[in-house]
């Protein structure tokens, strides 16, 4: 049953792929939308116990262990939300027949990788599928076909490749030592041999690859072009959820579930994190183009996300759940509005932009939402899970980064209210007299993204009881 | 006698207020209006002189009730505030009829007088706090309805007097936890520590009221700022009748103060300070109405002296001279409001041989300043007289405080009168004429009341005054021959020597120069003039210190979060991104860089 996440979307492709003429070309995007909607629906009717996903015996499928837990609810609820609205905005984005089909198909594809991503239970399976999402991803980078998005795909392919060699290396070495690549046998065998060289080798060769691709910093080169130059739609399921699905998600689950958080890894954790949150900030507060700032507050965010991991705490691993999710919500929102800056302006450059509240309303308003909520501003969700992580460090005894992390969150607020101001707020810039709001798939989407992060932010309670297990 | 009488005081100048709140912009049908209802109060306050009567109204729980109490002493009181109200009232219709403020300032007025009435009648501490309160309104309205600088003059006082109020209003909450009540007239305590405390607590709100030092310092600059004729009804007679009332209320009623306790005699030190004090700073003065201003202070020190002998004859003289003052003092303030009408100015040095042009002025003058002197037989003598006996059998410290006090005094009018109305008429001065006869009258009125009140004083004394004090027989001592000499002595060396200083300086108005030349005293006067012994002046300064080094704090702060902070941001930011060179062999050099530092803090920590 639970297969069906990853099997589903793969026999659509299959299935549209066949030579039904114009009529598959048609359906592609309705179909895409239903399977999102769907998976969206289940999951967060999972997540809100309605439904008990994990009461449905899990079989073995391809010799691939799947299991489903909330952890994984939460990954498959962002994608589908990510990749929904990814898919709406392809409406308006990517140019009808041929083009939009191929990204409809590699979309779905990607969804399958990471849905596999969110259940496998093998260390070996689990690499398989980051690299389906990460080659789909290059495909999908380079979709443009100009000069940037062939350097920005370029980029992405060496910088993973060298994550492959790094990840690889470290599984074959964990196969010396445990015998097995299943997450139960790994474990047993790391536990067993913590201090062996060969094991802590392998653990940090591991996390390496997944920091580059999760796109913290130092290892985080290839991500500003490949989040810039990309389409924006691309865009918004790559910054959302394609590289935390990979990246992050990656690192909780192998962190917290397999390797087991020691001393050495909250260390790794907690240093990588702060200098992603601080040099990231710093970097995005001095762009002039909008999506290059985004780009780097992703970095900044994740860094957030794995902060709270490094806390190594029950709470910090939910705090860092509820960021993950969090994230994926609003930077999916800032990226949406981007999109739609782009298309109606035509313009990367903050500096020639300003006062377009007074021309697009609901992206002016749907945009501060999603600024502040990343700033940490109360009631919006992303306060709380910044001050879940918060808490958890200081529980756990690493005040020196908390103070890190709140004195970061003031340049969170400064970069995110550059970019608001010099977008939205004073006087309309020359030239943009004429702007119109954006068509309903992108203001819509924008517009259900904010209410989600409003009404997490009030019903956060309730939420908080749902994901500490 | 129906009882709901006793609210006819507090009612009538309410509805006057009102009434001439509505027809302000009309000066003259406004102070009609004031002066048909400060008449009436007179009236009924007249019908209720010397009887006895109690009111109870509603009550809003938590202690607060509606209870009007007249007696003996507080139907006095009220007679001379409507009194004052009623001449105060007349003497404007002329004095404000070209202002553009007349009509506001009876509104004041009105108000005052209602505070005033209802905080003398009330017997429940929360009324009572309640009309004390409404007159510090009344008090900063009424000096920022003068010149334009005036609202500062009307904070100051704002201020003073407001603080002094909480310190009254924390007096009057522990008094009623000592006591056990908030009836005015159910409250007798005995001095203990805490009782003590609250004791001096209230004195401090009553003593700042009737502007004993140190909370005096507004009243010379509201002399210069706000309109004369509230100098002549507030400082000089309202606000000195309400504190000096409530002064012996607390110290007479509420609290036992004995001769020879703390109170007695902190009281009389501050009251001996304040005549000394306040009569040097006058007599330095060169302008006509802030020299009667530091008199008004000066005077009030006679009576907190008095008062705190606690002897039955010094509280007797406190209570002759509160009442002797207010006439005199309203009287003396009315002359300058007529000088400045007429000459149009009240510095002394533009000023000089006006008692051909104003004779009836110059007479009102010559009467008030005689009997504020101290010159028998005017009224102020006989009061005087009775604070010298009292202070004497004290310590001769006070009496010799008194004494000096009174030589000062003499000086200082000597001068006054010889400045503004004797000695040459200057060119520009010589077109002023008499006054016209509505203010006149009021002056008229009052001087004779200061000769009518000198010579009748004892029966004064005996029939009004006494029985205020319930151990009813008062030896009047009107018998201290030795004491009469020594004042009259007094006087006949201020007269000397303002004779043969006027003729060496060659001018009334420097002739007091040799006391306030002389060596040590200069150093002091001229300090005292650049105000370093106003406490407000240096607490402002304290304040605005404190101010610079905090806006100091600031700006540094301030330089660190928006300069250093937002610098370092800036130029980390800049170099981070131009590290981006978008290169990829820089980013690989990075993960390569990264990797290596992890595995090494693994094999490290591992």
């Amino acid at each position: 049953m639970v297969s069906f996440f990853i099997l589903v979307p793969f026999l659509c492709v299959l299935l549209l792929n066949l030579p039904w003429g114009n009529l598959a070309r048609r359906l592609a995007l309705w179909v895409g939308l239903g399977l999102t909607a769907g998976q969206a629906a289940v999951s967060a009717c999972a997540l809100a116990g309605w439904i008990d996903l994990r009461a449905i015996p899990v079989s073995p499928f391809f010799k691939y262990d799947l299991a489903l837990d909330t952890l994984s609810i939460v990954l498959l609820l962002c994608s589908a939300l990510v990749f929904g609205v990814a898919l709406l905005l392809s409406r308006p984005l990517v140019s009808q027949g041929e083009q939009r089909f191929n990204f409809v198909c590699l979309l779905l594809l990607m969804l399958a990788g990471t849905n596999a991503v969110a259940l496998v239970r093998d260390v070996f399976s689990l690499y398989v599928f980051i690299e389906a999402v990460s080659i789909v991803s290059f495909i999908l980078i380079s979709f443009n076909k100009d000069q940037d998005a062939f350097e920005g795909a370029f980029k992405y392919i060496v910088l993973s490749s060298m994550a492959t060699v790094l990840m690889v290396l470290s599984i074959s070495l964990l196969v010396l030592v445990a015998g097995t690549t299943s997450f139960d046998g790994v474990r047993a065998a790391v536990a067993a041999s913590r201090h062996a060289g060969v094991v802590l080798g392998a653990i940090g060769l591991f996390l390496c690859g997944l920091f580059i691709k999760g796109g913290l910093m130092p290892f985080h080169g290839w991500l500003p072009d490949a989040y810039t130059c990309a389409l924006n739609p691309v865009s918004v399921c790559l910054a959302g959820i394609g590289t935390k699905a990979v990246g992050v998600y990656t690192l909780i689950r192998l962190a917290y579930f397999v390797f087991g958080i020691d001393a050495a890894v909250s260390q790794a954790f907690l240093l990588v994190g702060a200098f992603s949150i601080v040099a990231g900030s710093l970097a995005a507060l001095n762009q002039t183009d909008y999506k290059r700032l985004l780009a780097y507050s992703s970095i900044s965010q994740v860094g957030y996300i794995i902060l709270g991991l490094g806390a190594g705490t029950g709470l910090g691993l939910a705090a860092a759940a509820f960021h993950f999710f969090n994230h994926a919500v609003f930077k999916t929102l800032l990226f949406v509005n981007a999109g739609a800056l782009e298309q109606k302006t035509g313009l990367r450059d903050m500096r020639k932009l300003g006062g377009l509240s007074a021309r697009m309303p609901l992206t002016g308003f749907s945009s501060l939402i999603g600024a502040l909520s990343a700033a940490g501003v109360p009631p919006l969700s992303g306060f709380w899970s910044k001050l879940l992580i918060i808490i958890a460090l200081i529980g756990a005894g690493y005040h020196g980064y908390a103070l890190v992390a709140v004195l970061a969150s003031v340049l969170t607020l400064a970069y995110m209210l550059a970019w608001q101001r010099n977008i939205f707020f004073g006087p309309l810039a020359a030239g943009l007299e004429n702007i119109e709001e954006a068509g309903w798939e992108i203001s819509g989407s924008a517009l259900l993204l904010a209410v989600i992060l409003i009404g997490v932010g009030i019903a956060f309670p309730l939420y908080l009881c749902k994901l500490i297990w | 006698m129906n009882s709901t009488l006793l609210l006819l005081p507090i009612l009538i100048p309410l509805a006057a207020a009102v009434i001439v709140l509505g027809i302000r912009r009309f000066s003259t049908a406004a102070g009609a209006v004031a002066l048909i209802f400060t008449a009436l109060n007179l009236a009924v306050t007249l019908r209720l002189f010397g009887q006895e009567a109690y009111f109870t109204g509603g009550s809003a729980g938590f202690g607060i009730d509606f209870i009007l109490r007249l007696y003996h002493f507080n139907s006095l009181i009220l007679a001379a505030v409507a009194f004052f109200g009623f001449l105060i009232a007349l003497y404007c219709q002329r004095f404000l009829k070209e202002k553009a403020y007349a009509g506001r300032f009876y509104v004041y007025m009105l108000a005052s007088i209602f505070c005033v009435n209802g905080a003398v009648l009330s017997d429940n501490l929360i009324l009572f706090l309640f009309f004390w309160e409404g007159l510090l309104i009344t008090l900063y309205t009424m000096i920022a309805l003068g010149r334009a600088e005036a609202y500062k003059t009307a904070i100051k006082a704002f201020i003073i007097v407001g603080v002094s109020d909480l310190c009254l209003m924390a007096g009057l909450g522990l008094t009623a936890a000592i006591a056990g009540t908030t009836t005015l007239s159910q409250i007798h305590l005995a001095l203990t520590p805490a009782s003590c405390a609250a004791c001096i607590l209230l004195i401090i709100g009553a003593i700042a009221k009737s502007g004993s030092a140190p909370f005096h310092t507004w009243i010379p600059d509201a002399a210069v700022d706000a309109p004369l004729p509230f100098m002549a009804f507030m400082p000089a007679s309202l606000e000195k009748l309400l504190g000096i009332y409530f002064l012996i209320r607390i110290t007479l009623d509420m609290f036992a103060v004995v001769p020879h306790s703390s109170i007695s005699t902190l009281l009389m030190s501050v009251g001996a300070v304040t005549i000394i004090v306040a009569v040097m700073m006058a007599l330095i003065q060169k302008d006509y109405k802030r020299l009667l201003a530091y008199h008004a202070v000066s005077q009030v020190g006679y009576m907190v002296l008095g008062i705190g002998t606690a002897l039955p004859i010094g509280i007797l003289g406190g209570i002759f001279h509160m009442l002797n003052n207010s006439l005199y003092k309203a009287g003396l303030f009315l002359t300058a409001g007529a000088v400045e009408r007429q000459a149009a100015t009240t510095d002394l040095a533009r000023l000089g041989g006006l008692r051909r042009n104003m004779p009836v002025t110059c007479v009102c003058f010559l009467v008030t300043a005689c009997a504020i002197s101290g010159v028998p037989p005017f009224n102020g003598f006989f009061s005087k007289e009775l604070v010298y006996a009292a202070a004497l059998e004290r310590g001769r410290i006070f009496y010799l405080a008194a004494v000096t006090g009174s030589l000062f005094t003499a000086l200082s009018f000597l001068k006054l009168g010889h400045a503004v109305f004797f000695g040459a008429l200057p060119q520009e001065r010589q077109a002023a004429k008499e006054a016209p006869a509505s203010m006149l009258l009021p002056m008229i009125v009052i001087a004779s009341l200061c000769v009518v009140l000198g010579l009748g004083n004892k029966s004064a004394v005996e029939q009004i005054l006494a029985p205020i004090l319930s151990a009813g027989a008062v030896g009047h001592s009107g018998g201290h021959g030795m004491l009469v000499l020594i004042t009259v002595a007094v006087l006949v060396i201020a007269v000397l020597s303002h004779l043969r200083q006027a003729k060496i300086q060659g001018g009334g108005l420097k002739a007091a120069a040799y006391i306030y030349q002389a060596p040590i005293l200069a150093t002091i006067f001229r300090w005292a003039q650049r105000r370093f012994f106003d406490p407000y002046y240096v607490v402002a300064k304290i304040l605005r210190a404190g101010a610079w080094i905090l806006y100091g704090c600031d700006r540094l702060v301030n330089w660190f979060s928006d300069g250093a902070v937002v610098g370092v941001a800036r130029i980390s930011g800049s170099v981070i991104r131009k590290a981006h060179d978008g290169n990829y062999a820089t980013y690989v050099a990075w993960v390569l860089a990264g990797t290596a530092l992890v595995v090494i803090l693994f094999i490290t920590r591992g």
